[in-house]
């Protein structure tokens, strides 16, 4: 990193989608209640001996108002609808948005893949099938749909870094704004659920099939979910024209590669360490600074392992949980999901319990928090392991960490 | 702030290598091969500029690539050739970062891995195809052989994806997080890819075996695959920078006018005969401004940008500019000096997404 640390970005707004609720309150609400949403998937059968329960969101979206272009994916629907949270949070609208320099930075898995399984079913039958499922993927790209349905200029980037990606977006979306190349960028991230993920995962053998247990000993792999949450940052220009009091900042991010292995984190955690390293050097702060950490925790033997590890070496003492015992991991969406929650419990000074947690691995040198707990501090860290060997870690700061 | 280009490596129709681009440009052909396309009347033959990879070998030893499908191969090629151009291919590259940009993915193993539950069980599903087929395989490849420890980014943005991730590129070197990105475009061509391209303009294409794609009310785009890297470093930091600069990258949208461009300009535009994006060309491509058009060494491909920077850089180091190759347009123009003119890389996606690449 360049010696001066980088300019803290401001969160304006935040939205959020995702089993626990439809919205940042009601998902807050459900998780400081302890409440775990998962059931067969609705939207997909399958033919594995076993169900393997996700997280799914019931609503199906329809009546999302979407002027330009309503035949979406579900994906794009879900970032639509956090972003259009996030937005009214900021106590912005589509008006004021035109005015602005606005980018638009999304981090997705199935929101990039050209994957409709009923069309390539019907192209193996040689049935011709109807275009309008290609059609409909070309339209649905993440970050573009949110761009053509508020009608912004700016630059555009969906990131498929699978399971970092969105942590990654809004770590970019802060260099964007940092930079001058926007006033106000819209990033974060969406992933529907889908039968043909929940295959490969349970194809890696690293699904459970009970409630995930992250952390926990008798941890057995994940649960998929799906959702989306958006963060507002905006520059400290917009920020005064508009009026705005200050909330709560990106101070950090850090990212790296494993280069060790396609879908297992390097044993020692050799990525994961220097993302941490980056992330709170570019901010100047140091571990005992850090209230809490959101851990990626899926629930699988190695990531948890891994990243129990690394926490105890580079963050002694500091609270731990995971969240995905509330929203199940949602891919490419979970990096934003998790910064939304990050960012709402610091503003709240306190974090739930880990959900699943309750027998500790004496394999592992440390353990999450097991109940609700008050955060004094105002500084969190969230973190991303992602296949492929990508790590990306964010900082997030109360405004008090400022002055 | 300028970005400097190290060094190239690209595969695609053409062949592999610099030399290989730079012998299409001055020979202004490039026959495309042939891939069969099914159809409910039986399969038919449609030209595609198809990559091949076997050089990678001279690289990386056949039992390390026997898991790696063609995608990524298409990259670690271009990677290599890119680091090796540059006399980094041996170096410690633990503050290099590395970004791939991708349209489609790995579309074959996609597919591939839809194939292995949909033609007997969900209890088939293949780990090793579902884990090769997320988008960021190519660059976790990537880093895996090159040792490549800094941080890594995958971008799929369509026709906006290379100056996108470029984008990317830039902010982590403007903010010191690395000393250099490996930075790359690949997007390759499929059965399926094949299949749907047929259907929407198979019957439409006009001139289905030649690409003119100034002559913008034909219908004549060709599907193309391939990889382009780039070893980039901020202006002053460079080894050695034969190609030029990279001096800005823009993205917006096209508005109501035309594209601006600047006096002492020459544009290189990504039109590529298919009459989705030929209209905005038509409409928005500036009177007066000398524009070359050279998909038709490469094909139709999401990333296609990523070529014409590449062609943008070999111009730059020749001192000239090549005249737009095939049939239609400006096929007739002779090589022209380049002087002191910059080169603006310009690509429109579908809903006039604009993307501006300023190489000096």
């Amino acid at each position: 990193m360049n010696n001066a640390p980088p300019t803290p970005v401001a969160i304006t707004g935040v939205g959020c989608i995702c089993a626990p609720g439809n919205n940042l309150a009601e998902c807050m609400e459900s998780l400081f209640k302890g409440e775990r949403k998962l059931g067969p998937p609705m939207r997909f059968t399958s033919s594995h001996a076993i169900t393997y329960p996700v997280f799914n969101i019931a609503d199906d979206l329809t009546s999302l108002a979407i002027i330009n272009t309503p035949d979406i994916s579900r994906t794009g629907k879900l970032g639509l609808k956090a972003a259009f949270e996030a937005i009214a949070c900021a106590g912005l609208d589509r008006q004021r948005l035109k005015s602005k320099r606005v980018g638009v930075c999304m981090g997705t898995t199935l929101g990039s893949v050209m994957n409709n399984a009923d069309f390539y079913r019907a192209y193996l039958e040689d049935q011709d099938p109807d275009l309008a499922a290609i059609t409909m993927y070309l339209q649905s790209n993440p970050a573009s749909v949110i761009a053509r349905e508020l009608e912004l200029t700016g630059p555009l980037q969906t990131v498929v870094n699978a399971c970092s990606s969105s942590t990654d977006a809004i770590g970019i979306g802060a260099m964007w704004v940092r930079s001058g190349l926007c006033d106000i960028v819209l990033a974060g991230g969406a992933d529907e659920l889908s039968h043909i993920a929940c295959n490969g995962f349970i194809s890696l053998m690293i699904t459970d099939s009970g409630p995930c247990k992250p952390f926990d000993r008798d941890r057995r792999g994940l649960n998929l979910g799906e959702g989306a949450a958006m963060l507002v940052l905006e520059s400290e220009d917009s920020k005064k024209e508009r009026g705005v009091q200050n909330r709560t900042f990106v101070l950090g991010y850090g990212a790296s590669c494993d280069a060790y292995h396609l879908t297992a984190p390097h044993p020692e955690g050799r990525g994961l360490r220097r993302a941490v390293g980056e992330a709170l050097a570019a901010c100047g702060i140091s571990a005992p600074d850090v209230a809490f950490v959101n851990a990626h925790g899926t629930g699988t033997p190695d990531n948890d392992r891994v990243e129990s590890h690394v926490l105890c070496d580079m963050m002694p003492g500091v609270p731990f949980l995971s969240t995905k015992g509330y929203t199940g991991h949602t891919l490419g969406a979970a990096g934003a999901i998790e910064a939304a929650f990050t960012v709402a419990c610091l503003e709240k000074g306190a974090i739930p319990a880990s959900a699943g947690f309750t027998t500790p691995d004496p394999e592992l040198p440390s353990s999450p928090v097991t109940g609700e707990m008050s955060i004094p501090g105002n500084v969190a860290v969230s973190e991303s392991l992602a296949f492929g060997g990508h790590n990306g870690v964010l900082v997030f700061g109360k405004k008090e960490v400022l002055s | 702030m300028k970005i400097a280009i190290n060094g190239i490596g690209a595969v695609g129709g053409f062949g592999c290598g610099t030399d290989a681009l730079a012998s299409a440009l001055h020979s202004g052909r490039c026959e495309p091969g042939r891939a069969a396309v099914k159809t409910t009347r039986g399969p038919v033959e449609i030209p595609v500029y198809l990559a091949d990879t076997s050089r990678l070998e001279d690289f990386v030893n056949k039992r390390a690539l026997r898991r790696i499908d063609h995608f990524s191969k298409m990259a670690l090629l271009g990677s290599h050739l890119a680091l090796k151009e540059a006399g980094k291919l041996e170096e410690d590259h633990s503050r290099m970062g590395v970004i791939v940009a991708t349209g489609y993915g790995a579309a074959h193993t996609t597919y591939d891995f839809l194939d292995s539950f949909l033609l007997q069980s969900d209890s088939f599903s293949s780990p090793t195809c579902f884990s090769s087929s997320v988008h960021n395989a190519a660059a976790a490849s990537i880093s895996m052989l090159l040792d490549i420890t800094g941080p890594g980014l995958t971008v799929s943005q369509f026709e906006m994806s290379a100056a996108s991730a470029l984008l990317a590129a830039r902010s982590w070197l403007e903010e010191g997080r690395v000393d250099s990105v490996l930075f790359g475009t690949v997007d390759e061509y499929c059965d399926v890819l094949g299949y749907c391209w047929h259907r929407f303009y198979g019957e439409k294409a006009a001139a289905p075996h030649e690409m003119r794609p100034l002559e913008f009310n034909m219908q004549s785009a060709i599907p193309g695959e391939g990889a382009v890297f780039f070893l980039l470093t901020a202006e002053g930091k460079e080894t050695a920078s034969p190609y030029g600069f990279i001096e800005d990258i823009l993205i917006g949208r096209c508005g109501k006018g035309k594209i601006g461009a600047a006096q002492g300009t020459r544009l290189f535009i990504g039109a590529d005969g298919n009459m989705t994006f030929s209209s905005y060309y038509k409409n928005h491509l500036p009177g007066g401004v000398p524009t070359t058009c050279y998909t038709p060494l490469y094909g139709s491909l999401p990333t296609g940008q990523a070529f014409d920077i590449a062609i943008a850089a070999i111009s730059r180091m020749n001192g000239k500019v090549f005249p737009s190759p095939g049939a239609g347009g400006c096929a007739d123009m002779p090589e022209r000096p380049l002087g002191d003119d910059k080169i603006d890389c310009i690509t429109i996606g579908g809903e006039g997404e604009l993307a501006s690449v300023i190489l000096h």
